[in-house]
This record gives C-alpha cells, sequence and structure tokens, in this order.
C-alpha cells in the first residue's frame, strides 16, 4: 500500500516537473527534452520487436523516416491540413509500409530477417533520394506549415512556439507509449513473447506464428511512423539523411540495447542516457557517434543487460543482501 | 537691396545644406584598408587566440568538421579566425558604446540537413550567438536562414551559391547573400564562352542537389542568352561526396563534348578530375571549385592545364595593398603555419578563401557602422551598402539581399605562364600546376544575379 503511494507521489513528481520545464530552462533544453521524447516512443517501437518478439530490425527507420516524410509532404500540398491529422498520415503510412513489407518479412527470424529490414530501410532511402520532385531528393522537404492544435469554436494553439509544440509532443508521445504498455500487458502481449522464447511451441498451441508478428510488426511501424510525425513537426525539416540514413536504424537499437531490451522502459533510459551523452560530448568534440559507440561496445560487453538490468541487479544484490543480514540477525 | 538680402540670405542656407552633407561625402564607401590590418605574425590558425569572455561579438560558424566534407570546415575556421584576431588585435568593434572583441563558435553541419539545424539553434539558443555565418551547402544554408528567420538573428550567406534562396518563396530579410550566386556563374560563363566562340558542345555534371540542380539551370539560360549555338550533349548529377566517377566519366567520353561544366566542391571536384585524367578525358572543366591546389597537385601541370575557372575572387598583384596582404599571408604559411594549414590550399588566399575573408571583413564593417548587434540596425546599414576590397566593390542589392557583383575567368596555364596575373617574384602561383594566367573580368551587368519580380521594390516600401 505504502509503495503504491510512493508510485502515485513519484508519477505526480514527474508530471509537475515535465509542466514547468519548459518554463524554467528556455527552448534549447525544451526541444532537447522533445527530441528525447521522440526518440523514446521510437526506440520502444523498436523493443516491442527485439525485446518482446525476438526481431533484430535493422531496417527500423523505414517507418520513423516514411512517417516524418509523409506528414511533410502531406503538409506541404494539403493546405489547411490540420495537427491531428497530419501526425495520423504519418502513422497509417507507416502502417502501409508494414502491411506491404510483412508478407515476406514475417516469414523468416534471425539474420535472414535483420537482412531483409535492413534492404528495405536502404530501399526507401535510395527512393527518396532519386524522387526528388516529390521528396527533395538530398535537401529534402522542409518550410512546409506548421498548423495549430485547433478544437472548432473552442481553441487554437500555435504549433510553431516551442513549449506549446513540447506539451503536445508530450501528450502524444505519452499516449502512444501508453497505449503500447497496455498492449504489451493484453494476452496477445504474452503470446508474442512466447513467439521470441519458442515460437514452434506457440503455434503447436494453435496461434498462427507469421500472423501474430505481421500483427506486431505493424502496431511496431506504426507508432514508429507516428514518432517520425512529430520530429518532422519538430525539425520542420524531413531529409534521407536526417530520418532514412542507416544510423536511424541503428540509433534505437543502441537506445534499447543501452536502457535494457529486457524492460519495456528500457529504450526511454536508452533515449535519456544518448542524449544527455550526445548533449555532453557536443562541448568537447565534433566526433559524438565515435563516443557512443564505445559506449554502446561497452554495455554490450560488460552490460549486457542494459542499465535497467544493471539496476535491477544492483537492487537485487542490496535485497538480498539486507533480508540475509535480516535473518542472521534473527537466528542470533 | 530686398533682393540682394534674398540673395545673400539663399546663399547661406545652400552653404549650410553643403556642409550637413559633406562629412557623408568625405566619408565615401565603406572599405578594406590593408594597411589597418592588425601585425597577423602571432597569428597561428592551429591554436588560435580565441576571446572566451562573456562580452563579445558571437558569431556561429556553421561548417562541415566532421565526415567527408570536413575539409571545408577547415578552411573557414582559419579564415573567421583571422578575421577575429586582426579585430580583436584592434580592440575590438564599438558597438553599444563599448569595445568588444569577436568571437567564432564552431557549429557542426556534418553536411547532413538534420544536423544543421541542430547546429544552428544550438549556436543562437545556448551559445547566444548574435550572428549566424555558412554554409557550404545551399540546401543547408537554406535550414539556417529559416532558424535565423525564426529566432530573429542576422545570417550571412558567405558560402552558398542557389538563386533560389533568395527568391520570394524563402527571402529572409535576416539573411545577406554575399557569395556568388548561380545566375551570376551560369550567365558569366555562357558569356564567357559566346565570346570565345570556340567550344560549342557542354556536357553539365554537377552534384545532386538544389544547388547542382539550380547551377545547371542557371548556366542553360545563360547559353540561351549569350550563346544559343551552343548544345549541351549531356546532363547528369551524381550524389554529394560521390565515391566513384568513372561512369558519369564513360558517359561523357562517349557524348562527344568539348567542355565539361560542372559546380562540384570539395572533395567531389578534386574526385571528378582525377577521375578524368585517369580514365584519358582531357577535357577543359568549366568549374568553380576545381581550383584547390591539393587536389591539382595530385594530377600535376599538363592534366590540369586548360582547367577554367571561374571565381568570385581572382586579381594579379599589380596594387601595393595586393602585394601587401599576399606577402603577410604567404609569409605567415611559408614560417609558421603547421599542418593541415601548411599545406598548397592554404599558400595562396585566393579564390573561395580570399572571397570569405574579404566578405567576413564587410560584415565586420557593417557592424561597426550600424554600431550596434541589433538585427534591424544591421539590415538597415547592409541593405544597398557598398563594400570596396582590394579587387572591386561589392554591392548589397536592398530587394533581395543579394551582392551584385563582377565575375572572374581564367584558363589555367603553366608555371611559365602564370606571370600574367602572378606579377612578383618568383612570377608563378604554383610551380607543380597550372593555375590562374590571364584574368578575363565579367562585369557585373552581363551576369547580375536573377532578381524575383515579386521582392521588387521591396525594400523601398
Amino acid at each position: 500500500m505504502r509503495s503504491k503511494l510512493y508510485l502515485w507521489i513519484l508519477w505526480a513528481a514527474i508530471l509537475v516537473i515535465l509542466i514547468l520545464f519548459p518554463h524554467v530552462v528556455g527552448i534549447y533544453y525544451t526541444n532537447v527534452v522533445v527530441l528525447f521524447s521522440i526518440f523514446s516512443l521510437y526506440a520502444i517501437t523498436l523493443n516491442l520487436l527485439l525485446g518482446y518478439t525476438g526481431l533484430l530490425s535493422f531496417g527500423h527507420a523505414l517507418f520513423f523516416g516514411g512517417g516524418a516524410y509523409a506528414t511533410a509532404i502531406a503538409l506541404t500540398h494539403i493546405p489547411g491540413l490540420p495537427l491531428i491529422p497530419a501526425v495520423l498520415i504519418g502513422g497509417l503510412t507507416a502502417v502501409v509500409l508494414a502491411l506491404i513489407t510483412s508478407p515476406l518479412l514475417v516469414r523468416v527470424s534471425g539474420t535472414a530477417f535483420a537482412m531483409l529490414t535492413l534492404a528495405f530501410g536502404q530501399l526507401m532511402y535510395v527512393i527518396c533520394l532519386k524522387f526528388r520532385n516529390i521528396t527533395g531528393g538530398e535537401d529534402g522537404v522542409g518550410g512546409f506549415p506548421i498548423p495549430p492544435f485547433t478544437i472548432p469554436g473552442v481553441v487554437s494553439i500555435d504549433m510553431t512556439n516551442p513549449t506549446n509544440y513540447y506539451y503536445f509532443a508530450l501528450i502524444v508521445v505519452g499516449l502512444s507509449i501508453l497505449v503500447i504498455w497496455f498492449f504489451t500487458k493484453t494476452p496477445f502481449g504474452q503470446i508474442i513473447i512466447g513467439v521470441r522464447d519458442n515460437a514452434q511451441r506457440v503455434s503447436y498451441m494453435g496461434f498462427k506464428v507469421p500472423h501474430t508478428k505481421a500483427l506486431v510488426f505493424i502496431i511496431s511501424g506504426g507508432f514508429a511512423g507516428i514518432a517520425g510525425a512529430c520530429y518532422a513537426l519538430l525539425q520542420n525539416l524531413v531529409s534521407t539523411d536526417g530520418v532514412l540514413v542507416i544510423y536511424m536504424s541503428f540509433l534505437p537499437i543502441m537506445m534499447a540495447f543501452i536502457g535494457g531490451i529486457g524492460s519495456f522502459f528500457g529504450p526511454i533510459c536508452g533515449a535519456a542516457i544518448l542524449t544527455i551523452l550526445d548533449e555532453l560530448i557536443t562541448m568537447y568534440t565534433e566526433r559524438v557517434e565515435l563516443v557512443t559507440g564505445l559506449v554502446f561496445i561497452l554495455v554490450v560487453m560488460f552490460v549486457p543487460a542494459g542499465f535497467t538490468g544493471l539496476l535491477a541487479s544492483i537492487k537485487e544484490k542490496l535485497f538480498i543482501k539486507s533480508s540475509d543480514q535480516g535473518i542472521m540477525e534473527q537466528a542470533s | 537691396m530686398k533682393s540682394a538680402k534674398k540673395i545673400l540670405l539663399l546663399t547661406i542656407i545652400f552653404s549650410f545644406l553643403c556642409l550637413l552633407s559633406l562629412p557623408q561625402a568625405m566619408a565615401g564607401r565603406a572599405a578594406f584598408d590593408v594597411h589597418k590590418m592588425s601585425d597577423m605574425s602571432d597569428f597561428d590558425p592551429n591554436n588560435p587566440d580565441i576571446y572566451t569572455g562573456k562580452d563579445a561579438i558571437r558569431i556561429g560558424l556553421l561548417q562541415i568538421f566532421s565526415g567527408a566534407g570536413a575539409g571545408n570546415g577547415e578552411i573557414f575556421w582559419l579564415t573567421c579566425n583571422w578575421i577575429a584576431h586582426d579585430i580583436n588585435k584592434r580592440g575590438g568593434i564599438l558597438v553599444d558604446g563599448k569595445k568588444k572583441k569577436v568571437v567564432f563558435i564552431k557549429g557542426d553541419t556534418k553536411g547532413k540537413p538534420a544536423d544543421c539545424k541542430k547546429a544552428a539553434e544550438r549556436l543562437i539558443l545556448k551559445d547566444k550567438c548574435q550572428f549566424l555565418w555558412g554554409t557550404s551547402g545551399s540546401h543547408l544554408t537554406n535550414i539556417i536562414s529559416q532558424v535565423a528567420k525564426k529566432y530573429k538573428v542576422i545570417h550571412q550567406n558567405s558560402l552558398a551559391c542557389s538563386d533560389y534562396l533568395m527568391d520570394a518563396k524563402n527571402f529572409s530579410r535576416y539573411t545577406f547573400q554575399t557569395f556568388t550566386r548561380n545566375s551570376i556563374f551560369g550567365q558569366g560563363g555562357a558569356y564567357y564562352y559566346a565570346k570565345r566562340n570556340k567550344e560549342k558542345k557542354f556536357y553539365i555534371l554537377c552534384q545532386d542537389y538544389s544547388f547542382g540542380h539550380s547551377l545547371a539551370d542557371e548556366f542553360k539560360i545563360g547559353l540561351k542568352k549569350y550563346f544559343p549555338e551552343a548544345q549541351i550533349v549531356g546532363e547528369d548529377y551524381h550524389p554529394l561526396f560521390a565515391k566513384d566517377f568513372a561512369p558519369y566519366v564513360t558517359k561523357i567520353k562517349a557524348s562527344g563534348a568539348e567542355v565539361i561544366f560542372s559546380g562540384d566542391w570539395l572533395p567531389d571536384g578534386g574526385n571528378l578530375l582525377k577521375t578524368c585524367r585517369d580514365m584519358g578525358v582531357d577535357l577543359p572543366i568549366l568549374n568553380i571549385f576545381v581550383d584547390e591546389p591539393n587536389a591539382l597537385h595530385a594530377v600535376g601541370v599538363e592534366k590540369t592545364k586548360g582547367l577554367v575557372n571561374m571565381n568570385h575572387y581572382m586579381a594579379d598583384l599589380r596594387t601595393p595593398e595586393r602585394q601587401k596582404f599576399f606577402k603577410v599571408w604567404d609569409n605567415l604559411w611559408r614560417t609558421k603555419w603547421k599542418k593541415p594549414y601548411n599545406t598548397w590550399l592554404y599558400k595562396v588566399c585566393g579564390g573561395t578563401i580570399a572571397e570569405c575573408v574579404y566578405s567576413t571583413y564587410w560584415l565586420m564593417s557593417v557592424i561597426e557602422r550600424a554600431g550596434s548587434t541589433d538585427p534591424e540596425k544591421i539590415i538597415k546599414v547592409w541593405e544597398g551598402d557598398e563594400y570596396e576590397h582590394p579587387f572591386g566593390v561589392w554591392k548589397m542589392r536592398a530587394d533581395d539581399h543579394t551582392n551584385v557583383r563582377d565575375l572572374f575567368i581564367s584558363e589555367y596555364v603553366p608555371p611559365e605562364e602564370q606571370k600574367a596575373s602572378m606579377t612578383i617574384p618568383p612570377y608563378y602561383w604554383f610551380k607543380g600546376i597550372s593555375s590562374i594566367g590571364k584574368i578575363i573580368t565579367i562585369p557585373s551587368k552581363y551576369c547580375t544575379p536573377t532578381l524575383d519580380p515579386a521582392l521588387k521594390g521591396r525594400a523601398s516600401k
């Protein structure tokens, strides 16, 4: 009962900090937090594949970038397109991309799955680079209008204001993470863990493994698309090097690994660690990727369970130690 | 008597008005004065003396400092710190009643749009820069321009050429384009070949992004205007920082072209030249940035002969001012600078390097005359401003903030013929390569940057 109360207090404190944050730290760090939240969602969608279903995707940027491009292009060409539909277009485009690629992808696993996703990701990269009349090629799509958040007759909030966009992005990302979290807690969410641990057994139990994989793939892709849409609105610019480059596929993998793929909230920790690292490293050198790459290697070698795994093991050790001591004291 | 009084009164009023306008007439146009330049003998680009105090004029230098195009960042880190060193040794610039030092702060664009935006915002919001400077790549410059507009910060477009950056759609009153525009290169290059009237078959090979496409379009417009009998025998666009030029060169070979037209900048320009020559294609390349001496040294005198370079800056050394600047720079290069600043690239302050030096001095002059870093005051001074430098006069067209200027073209010649422009001993610019020979100036009236009709008269409104 007491621990539940502590948890509520903790959540309330986090909420208060998040509400006050832009008014305390200024625009720059407000944007950093928005970027962190978007990457958190992106990393969580990847972890849905990697951590929960055991599918390592090397081409997740296909959905993130697809969503970002769809939102940017829609806002460029559809005058007066409202904000929420613009975000949903990003998500839906990613869902369509997942639907198109899943018939091939769900029939393979392991290295073949990784390579195929890599191929699809790169295909999208080249397509966007070459169709410059639509995608702007190397230049990308930028300077598109950012619509206000409008409830007709009630309110219209300017989304070019960084503080307003901060709240909007946080709500969209928060709701998306909440939906994914609920999804993992459903019976279907347990089946996908079964697919990861023993697909054959799940199949013997009567569940269709390819269909299950396809559904996870679509959900994961869809929310990655929403993350991409939010990213497009934040940057007001979408380019192949920004959203579809191979690094953007590896980034959520690094976040998930560093944070811990065994935990739902691990990727959020990973995103936070990489964001903070990025800010710190940039103060001293331009070689950010060199340092983050080194950190990634160290985590894989020495802390394979990631940050949340490390915390859990420390907690376990302390807890066992203190309970052991308690038993010894009682015995004496 | 009455009329005599009237005449006297009119004479007094007239004399008074003349006296009022005298200081303005005496001031003339702003100019770079090499004789006022500080003693630069202690300038070390490897360890620049960067002012660390808080009360400074802070300029965000946006460039590629990592990855394939990092050489670009290296160049402009030197040029900008040269200016800061000189100005700071003079005591700084008087703004808001106080002399303030100048400091350039690095922002790494990595040559990528997303990183560029992040770096620009970081410079404004975190490092509190009052000005943005840069950058290589029109697509990146457009982003910087939009960021500068959003946060109301002056942006000097010192390195991007695309005309669309200053059209009605993208125009920002906070951005000033000091760099040469594609329409100048396109028209100037076409005018040069029209007057030459020898080669008529052109092959266009440019980088596959806005700058490359825009430059090619402007060249085609120029040919139509000045050289209608010319023929485009092929047109190709390669990715930025391409790894392999062989497929493009093969197509050029088969096309029957007499001239290759390319806007490729570092490192693409050098790689294109090397591949051409390695594959036996000795055609002249009408270029802007294939003037990088290290890349030219890799192919030698014979294979660089006949390159036709269009440039923002080309000048012989006939005036004492030009000679003085040349000697100060050359002496430091020979005696003091260490790697990478002791390579051929930095031997002569010419081409884009010189362009950036003088255009940054122009910015300094504008700040000085505005007496403030307030964007509105800067805009007021810079719009319609004229600035004199060792090789001519620049004019900032008020309507679209574009630098109206002459263009220089030269056919590269072996060292023994370089005395046409290198007029002091040893009478050659470089011994191991062909370089600038006779300099042809294309006056701005033949290569006026295109003004978007929608912007015409904007400044006077």
